[in-house]
């Protein structure tokens, strides 16, 4: 039960990390996004 | 379309193909190589066998077993109780591939914490695989790590309470299938596992056990057996033939009040005798320069040697190192010894075999070139 609510908050966290390169309009901070999102989908996916 | 929206596209088809990388590294962990049946294998088992909670879980693992001839004893061997340890598993794999058994049943189980091999600690700078020559071609055998993969389990309490005696510990042992017996069947998956090899003990009437391990050069209990009360006299005859064999090796008693580890709650829970065995491992010790499988293999590092020339160690180190053949061969000659002094003093149940390479075969006959890796790689298929 605690993964799969860990997995929940992993998830919002991942689509508001994924709006925010979006909505971003400096490549820098658009690229410290998608850094960011490496390891929530890996750990999302449960792979590391 | 707006700029920033192309650039933000970018940024995450990179990040897509960074992920994609690293997954199949992540995932070629799971991947733990064949082991080759040898010539007295005459079952694979898996551990759930005896324990179904861990069927379908990264913590189930192989259990061979080997049958001689004529019946007796039952010995069981534990490799890879931790991952960091090299020459637990990789004895554990030399023994299945080699051993021939007349008398009795020997069970190896080459991956004790199946999960602690499916990752490594990459904050110690581990390596991920260690490579090792043999006549067929290149053998890749993973490097994992001393604990379960927290992917398997998780969190981590801040405080671990040993459940069979209350003892407290740091909460990152909670993973450590070697702080974690006797198990429970409703416990952690760590401890479901612990519970599980308590639980082929008890069902297959297991009289002898061995658990491989490594230490740091500068951890007190090194090129060192340490046994229970109850295998003392066992391993005291093993002592005295290992050092005839020229092989340093103390005996230690187990610490009645030192809980989880098999040399203590195997011998109180089960009836069978356990002896777990310490060899030197440079590539987990904390005094270490550069990691990697160089080191692990060959265990030859210039701050080892300073170290043993400032006298921080319990384990004589010189420009020579300590090579995967020393450390394997200590194990299976211990193996070998301690299964004759059983079979001595407990004639009516005896274990016997043959065809195991030993210490002098793996490292005292070996040429210098030979030594890490190649040397041990003749004796694997």
């Amino acid at each position: 039960m605690i993964t799969l609510i860990y997995r929940g908050i992993i998830a919002l966290v991942l689509i508001f990390v994924v709006w925010h390169i979006f909505e971003e309009e400096k490549i820098t901070h658009q690229a410290n996004a998608a850094l960011v999102i490496i390891p929530l989908v890996l750990r999302f996916l449960m792979i590391k | 379309m707006k700029k920033h929206y192309l650039t933000g596209t970018l940024c995450l088809a990179i990040a897509i193909v960074i992920m994609v990388l690293s997954s199949m590294n992540f995932l070629s962990l799971k991947d733990l190589g064949e082991i080759v049946p040898g010539p007295s294998v005459k079952e694979v088992k898996m551990l759930s066998d005896y324990f179904e909670g861990i069927q379908d879980t990264n913590m189930d693992t192989e259990v061979y077993v080997l049958e001689g001839t004529k019946p007796g004893g039952k010995v069981l061997i534990l490799g890879g109780t931790h991952g960091n340890e090299p020459s637990g598993y990789l004895s554990a794999i030399t023994f299945i591939e080699n051993a021939v058994i007349e008398e009795g049943t020997v069970y190896v189980i080459p991956y004790t914490n199946h999960s602690g091999m499916t990752h490594n600690d990459a904050q110690e700078a581990s390596p991920q695989f260690i490579h090792i020559p043999t006549q067929t071609g290149t053998r890749t055998f993973r490097y994992g790590s001393r604990a379960s993969n927290p992917i398997d389990q998780w969190p981590d309490p801040d405080v671990y309470v040993h459940a069979a005696s209350g003892q407290q510990l740091s909460g990152s042992e909670t993973r450590n299938i070697n702080r974690a017996y006797p198990g429970r069947p409703d416990g952690t998956p760590t401890e479901q596992a612990a519970f599980a090899i308590a639980e082929l003990i008890r069902n297959e009437e297991v009289n002898l056990t061995f658990d491989l391990h490594e230490a740091s050069p500068e951890y007190p209990v090194i090129n060192a057996t340490v046994s229970h009360e109850k295998g003392m006299s066992v391993a005291a005859e093993g002592v005295m033939e290992l050092q005839f064999s020229g092989i340093q090796m103390a005996l230690e008693p187990s610490p009645s009040n030192l809980h989880g580890l098999t040399h203590r709650e195997l011998g109180d829970y089960t009836d069978t005798i356990p002896l777990l065995m310490e060899t030197a491992n440079a590539s987990q010790g904390r005094l270490r320069g550069a990691t990697n499988e160089a080191l692990a293999l060959t265990g030859i590092d210039k701050s080892y040697v300073k170290s043993q020339e400032l006298g921080f160690l319990y384990v004589p180190y010189d420009e020579s190192g300590h090579p995967i053949e020393e450390r394997v061969g200590r194990h299976l000659q211990g193996i070998i010894e301690y299964t004759k002094a059983y079979s001595n003093q407990y004639g009516e149940k005896p274990v016997t075999f043959s065809n195991v390479p030993t210490y002098e075969a793996l490292f005292l006959e070996a040429s210098k070139e030979d030594l890490g890796g190649p040397q041990l790689g003749k004796y694997l298929h």
